[in-house]
């Protein structure tokens, strides 16, 4: 407990300097370009078009929702968080190696570092929301209360996802295999976290239950209530007790293998 | 001080001005320091340590860099670490600038610490120089008004014209070791760490760091530690000095005294 403690304090005394930092890597990755932040919503907007596509025209799998909601919102209720999530898996794994010098070089809490990056990728994130609901309200959905669960969802994903990505950057600082590992499951992780499928259509009973202990389908399943099904999430009781569950592992898994390793990890990053 | 009787130089009195600026605060305190450097037998070894304590698995080696390393530094003292390749004066210095923490015993440490560790380490490729300067100012931990003040101090010094606003990508290594340099003494140090850097740019920049380095020291808030292989240099900035062998201490004393010590071993 008193570890948890430390991690957010330490965070919390250099505020200012992580949400500097923060805009600094997102002004670097825009370096080098004349178009610089049109690169970063590029990529995420081409792979909705090309889905949407393939899916709604090519294969005609998709579908509006009873209360006239447009297929494109479920999609995008589902890609919208998946990038975040993408780079988090994959960039998010590795982000003390990313940030050397800040590890080795200055002193700096360790558990800062990736609060760094979440929060470059959050700006990121937070305009591909924007785009989310333009096109909400382009299709004349209405403004109502279940789009809380939007804000909801960001901040528990950004919570859950730091969690990840710091105990998986400090395990690889260690050990290059759970980079691999991560690297490895990311592909795998899109197509089985009910991305671009529907959960909850298999009609497959057991297979449901796994997949509601998936953060991943939990927090794009927030994201579709807010904008496509209309639901709220205490409907469906068992994706809140699988997440829950899920945020708690990940939560002590952190806080034991920060301890094991922060010591350990300057000398050998 | 030493006590030979020839008649003093410049370079002495400026010793004694040194001598009568330190304080009597502790600024570090090594208390029976052990650092250990644990060396798996493969990576194997050392992926099994994160789930089952680390003292079962097998190790190749555990190298102690530091040995039960014991000292104080008062504030405003000037010290040298000399000792060979592998002593343990790198550690040492990594545990003094916060980077690297004691396997055992307790560092401490007071004031706010300048590092000149691998000076052109940690700059980001893809931002200008003086971006860079300001990043680094954050990282930190300088507030705004001391970067204001920070940033164009540093740009004076590195003396770089129209590179400083160019990606680091585009300077020589001479340029980005100025730029770590500049930066290391314009942010007013209480304790400045000097790991052989001054070896760095041409012999007219040399002159500016080494007159920079020696105004820093008088000071008398400034503490200095200065990491060396050779005593000359060592004797010119420092007067105490203290020789590591194999991280253990074998000197401790004037650097005079050390230094020839050093030069006997």
């Amino acid at each position: 407990m008193s570890t948890l403690l430390n991690i957010i304090r330490s965070q919390w005394e250099r505020r200012e300097q992580i949400f500097t930092l923060a805009m600094f890597d997102l002004r670097k990755q825009g370096r080098g370009t004349v178009l610089g932040p049109v690169w970063l919503f590029a990529k995420p907007v081409v792979y909705i078009a090309v889905f949407w596509f393939a899916l709604e025209i090519g294969l005609r799998s998709g579908s509006g929702s009873s209360n006239g909601a447009p297929y494109l919102l479920w999609l995008m209720g589902g890609l919208v968080p998946w990038f975040y999530i993408q780079t988090m898996l994959g960039t998010g794994c590795s982000v003390l190696g990313r940030f050397k010098y800040l590890v080795n070089k200055i002193k700096f809490p360790i558990a800062g570092i990736p609060t760094i990056f979440a929060l470059a990728e959050m700006v990121i994130h937070l305009g591909m929301v924007l785009l989310l609901l333009v096109v909400y309200f382009l299709f004349g959905q209405p403004l109502d209360a279940y789009l809380l669960q939007i804000p909801v969802a960001i901040v528990l994903m950004f919570v859950f996802f730091y969690m990840f990505s710091f105990t998986a950057s400090l395990l690889s600082a260690v050990s290059k295999d759970f980079k691999n590992l991560i690297t490895t499951l990311s592909t795998p992780l899109f197509w089985l976290s009910g991305i671009i499928f529907n959960v909850y259509d298999l009609g497959i009973q057991w297979l449901q239950v796994i997949l509601m202990f998936n953060p991943i389908t939990f927090i794009a399943t927030l994201f579709r209530y807010a904008v496509y099904d209309k639901m709220w999430i205490w409907e469906n009781p068992m994706a809140i007790i699988g997440f829950a569950v899920v945020f708690i592992a990940m939560m002590v898994a952190m806080v034991v293998v920060y301890k094991r390793t922060y010591e350990e990890v300057p000398d050998v990053i | 001080m030493s006590s030979n009787e020839t008649a003093p130089t410049s370079e002495q009195i400026a010793a004694d001005a040194r001598q009568a600026a330190v304080s009597d605060e502790i600024a570090i305190e090594f208390d029976h320091v052990t650092k250990t450097y644990k060396l798996y037998k493969d990576d194997k070894q050392r992926f099994a340590s994160i789930f089952w304590g680390k003292k079962k698995r097998e190790l190749v080696a555990s190298i102690n860099a530091n040995d039960d390393l014991s000292f104080r530094i008062r504030k405003g003292e000037a010290v040298a670490f000399l000792g060979s390749n592998g002593a343990g004066k790198s550690t040492a210095l990594k545990m003094v600038t916060g980077v690297a923490y004691p396997t055992k015993g307790t560092v401490t440490v007071n004031g706010h610490v300048s590092a000149l560790l691998e000076l052109t380490a940690g700059f980001d490729k893809s931002l200008t120089g003086r971006e860079n300067i300001y990043l680094r100012g954050q990282a930190l931990g300088f507030t705004k008004e001391q970067l204001e003040e920070l940033v164009p101090k540093t740009v004076e010094f590195a003396d770089l014209g129209v590179y400083i606003d160019q990606p680091i990508r585009m300077y020589s290594s001479g340029m980005k070791a100025r730029l770590g340099f500049g930066f290391a003494v314009s942010s007013d140090p209480e304790i400045l760490v000097v790991d052989e850097a001054l070896a760095v740019g041409d012999k007219k920049f040399r002159e500016k760091c080494y007159a920079r380095v020696r105004e820093i020291m008088e000071d008398e808030k400034v503490t200095v530690l200065f990491v060396t292989h050779s005593s000359s240099a060592a004797e010119e900035f420092c007067q105490r000095g203290i020789v590591l062998d194999h991280g253990r201490k074998l000197f401790d004393g004037t650097i005079e005294e050390a230094s020839a010590f050093y030069e006997a071993m």
